[in-house]
């Protein structure tokens, strides 16, 4: 089976984030890493590999750093990517994105299976699966948390979750976009062969001329960023304080005396 | 007038109530832009239709026997039906599993923006405005669409429910609907478990800080046997196989709302919220001032929950 698994880059969320001008964080103070939801879209593709042969292409959008993301799904064994790298791509929203990894899925000449993770942790606007599906005219299922594929290579029986722990048992064909929640798998760490191999894999660096993506930045988005701030609540958590001892016993005393729950 | 229309959704012919409170969103945005607010529903007959129709004004009702359960590709093509063959300025859909399903597909359908996972809006020098969770809640931001329609998706509670008034107006939309690419073959339960927490009075519940198995086991187990109550966890506890999913507290597990509720290393995104909120008396035990669910505890302490929680089994002697 042919493969391709979108991956993007995240800010670790522990992270201490610092907002600059109301407009963007401040990047110099993160540590970034792969989506959490891609890891396990990443493992899924490489799991079907390994039963029907083939290859997984790893495909991302994002500045110059995004290549260690992307070697690291090399690394647990993806066998080549393409980094799409262009400032007035990741300057556009979601449409913008979306059209230029649609382009490059074209440029493979398509392929069996389309995966990315149910939403970015950074972003979660959980759209790009689905607007990528509908760009290429193929069918698509959000939530998977599991991926049957038939000796054909082409009958897919995918559970997708819904609220309350339930799961719609559906069937569908492939060419399809699945869009992969967590816990579906447990994705693989890189070994230390797996790392060395990765470095030597082929990736594919595209700009948005080399696609030929039309829509482009703030102009060919359809939506529009206002601004980002810390959200401000009504509401805060009386904070107690003092070492990890004097807290601890002042919150017992609250929970019995003042709550009265325990 | 323009409308804003809001798309309803049920399960096994129950409405949702996410359906409800964006009846009270489609009245607000209306409101706010000069348009009148309407639903539409998408089902095998129209009782689903008769029921929205207690709560706003009018509703346009797709009838078809596709529709008895749902299609992420019917409802887009319904989407378009209806924004067609009336005069439609906004789509308002649920951010729920179903509503991510087809938001998107619905929105390219109608050549609209899309703004998702809202919990906000307001209207601004003449533009609708939409707030939404960032960065695990830790950050907001506001975006507006640029097209003449826009859609946008909401997270549960982000509007109260409305309430049920005078009968509305149904009126039949003709929808010529193709087939649907997924074939629903049975719904099943994946989380039947042998425990019920959702009865516990008390629950103390782990989140990835907790860091493997073994200390969820030492810390979180022991201290809700101490207090005589449950133990339950977030996803990433029970992704990871540390304790069983039946144990799994929010959108995608139990809903719970005891007495007392103790939340240690989990950071408060909403959908674990979403299962826990209801709950008398919050803790929030976090490395991180800043951790989102702080904003939902009664009580806080910013530490080290390997320190913490064997003092609080101290001091409970
Ligand atoms: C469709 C969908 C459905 C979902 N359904 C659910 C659901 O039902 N339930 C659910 O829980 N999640 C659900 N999630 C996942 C959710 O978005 C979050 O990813 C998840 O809740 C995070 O779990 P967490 O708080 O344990 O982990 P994290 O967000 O990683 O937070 C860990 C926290 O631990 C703190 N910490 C780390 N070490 C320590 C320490 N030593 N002492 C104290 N604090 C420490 C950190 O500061 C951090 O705040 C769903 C997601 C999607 C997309």
């Amino acid at each position: 089976m042919k493969i391709v698994v979108l991956v993007k880059e995240v800010p670790d969320m522990e992270s201490k984030f610092k907002i600059i001008d109301g407009a963007k964080i401040d990047e110099s103070q993160i540590a970034f890493k792969m989506n959490d939801f891609d890891a396990y879209a990443v493992e899924a593709a490489l799991q079907l590999k390994e039963k029907f042969g083939g290859e997984v292409i790893i495909i991302s959008a994002g500045p110059d750093r995004v290549t260690k993301e992307v070697r690291q799904a090399f690394a647990m064994g993806a066998d080549w990517g393409i980094h799409v790298n262009d400032p007035q791509i990741d300057a556009g929203d979601n449409f913008v994105v979306s059209s230029a990894l649609v382009k490059a899925i074209e440029s493979l000449g398509g392929a069996d299976l389309i995966m990315t993770g149910v939403q970015s942790e950074d972003y979660q606007a959980s759209l790009t699966g689905v607007v990528i599906a509908d760009m290429l005219g193929l069918a698509h299922c959000t939530n998977v948390v599991k991926i049957d594929v038939a000796a054909d290579q082409k009958t897919l029986t995918i559970n997708r979750e819904l609220e309350g722990g339930l799961n719609e048992v559906l069937e569908m064909s492939a060419p399809a976009v699945l869009t992969i929640q967590s816990g579906i798998n447990e994705p693989r760490y890189p070994t230390l062969p797996g790392i060395m191999k990765a470095k030597k894999k082929r990736l594919d660096v595209k700009k948005a001329a080399d696609l030929g993506v039309a829509e482009l930045g703030e102009a060919g988005s359809k939506t529009k960023f206002i601004k980002m701030f810390f959200p401000v609540s009504d509401h805060k958590a009386e904070i107690i304080e003092g070492d990890a001892k004097t807290a601890a016993k002042t919150l017992v005393d609250k929970l019995k005396n003042e709550a009265k729950v325990i | 007038m323009a409308r804003i229309v809001l798309i309803a959704e049920q399960r096994n012919g129950k409405l949702s109530e996410a359906t409800l409170e964006l009846c009270k969103a489609a009245k607000e945005i209306a409101s706010m832009v000069g348009a009148t607010p309407a639903a539409a529903v998408f089902y095998k007959d129209d009782s689903i239709a008769k029921e929205v129709a207690q709560y706003i004004p009018e509703v346009f009702s797709v009838v078809d026997a596709k529709l008895e359960s749902f299609s992420a590709d019917l409802y887009a093509q319904a989407v378009k039906a209806v924004v067609e063959s009336q005069d439609v300025k906004g789509v308002l859909i649920p951010h729920s599993y179903d509503g991510v399903d087809y938001a998107a597909k619905a929105a390219l359908a109608i050549g609209a923006g899309i703004v998702s996972n809202c919990n906000k809006v307001a209207f601004e020098g003449g533009a609708l405005v939409f707030t939404r969770n960032t960065y695990n809640g830790k950050i907001q931001e506001q975006k507006s669409v640029k097209t003449d329609k826009f859609v946008a998706t909401f997270e549960k509670g982000a509007f109260d429910k409305e309430a049920a008034g005078a009968a509305g107006s149904v009126t039949a939309v003709s929808a010529s609907l193709g087939d649907s690419k997924r074939k629903i073959k049975e719904v099943i339960a994946t989380m039947a478990g042998s425990v019920d927490i959702s009865q516990a009075k008390i629950i103390v519940s782990g989140g990835r800080g907790t860091k493997e198995k073994d200390k969820y086991n030492d810390i979180i187990v022991s201290l809700a046997k101490k207090l005589g109550g449950e133990y339950a966890a977030s996803r990433p506890v029970v992704d990871a196989g540390w304790t069983d999913a039946a144990r799994q507290v929010g959108q995608s597990g139990k809903t719970v709302a005891p007495a007392l509720y103790l939340a240690a290393g989990i950071s408060g995104a909403i959908q674990h919220v979403a299962g826990m909120k209801g709950s008398q008396c919050i803790v929030a035990i976090n490395k991180d001032p800043e951790a989102p669910i702080f904003n939902i505890a009664t009580y806080g302490i910013v530490g080290d929950l390997f320190e913490v929680i064997p003092a609080i089994m101290e001091a409970l002697g």
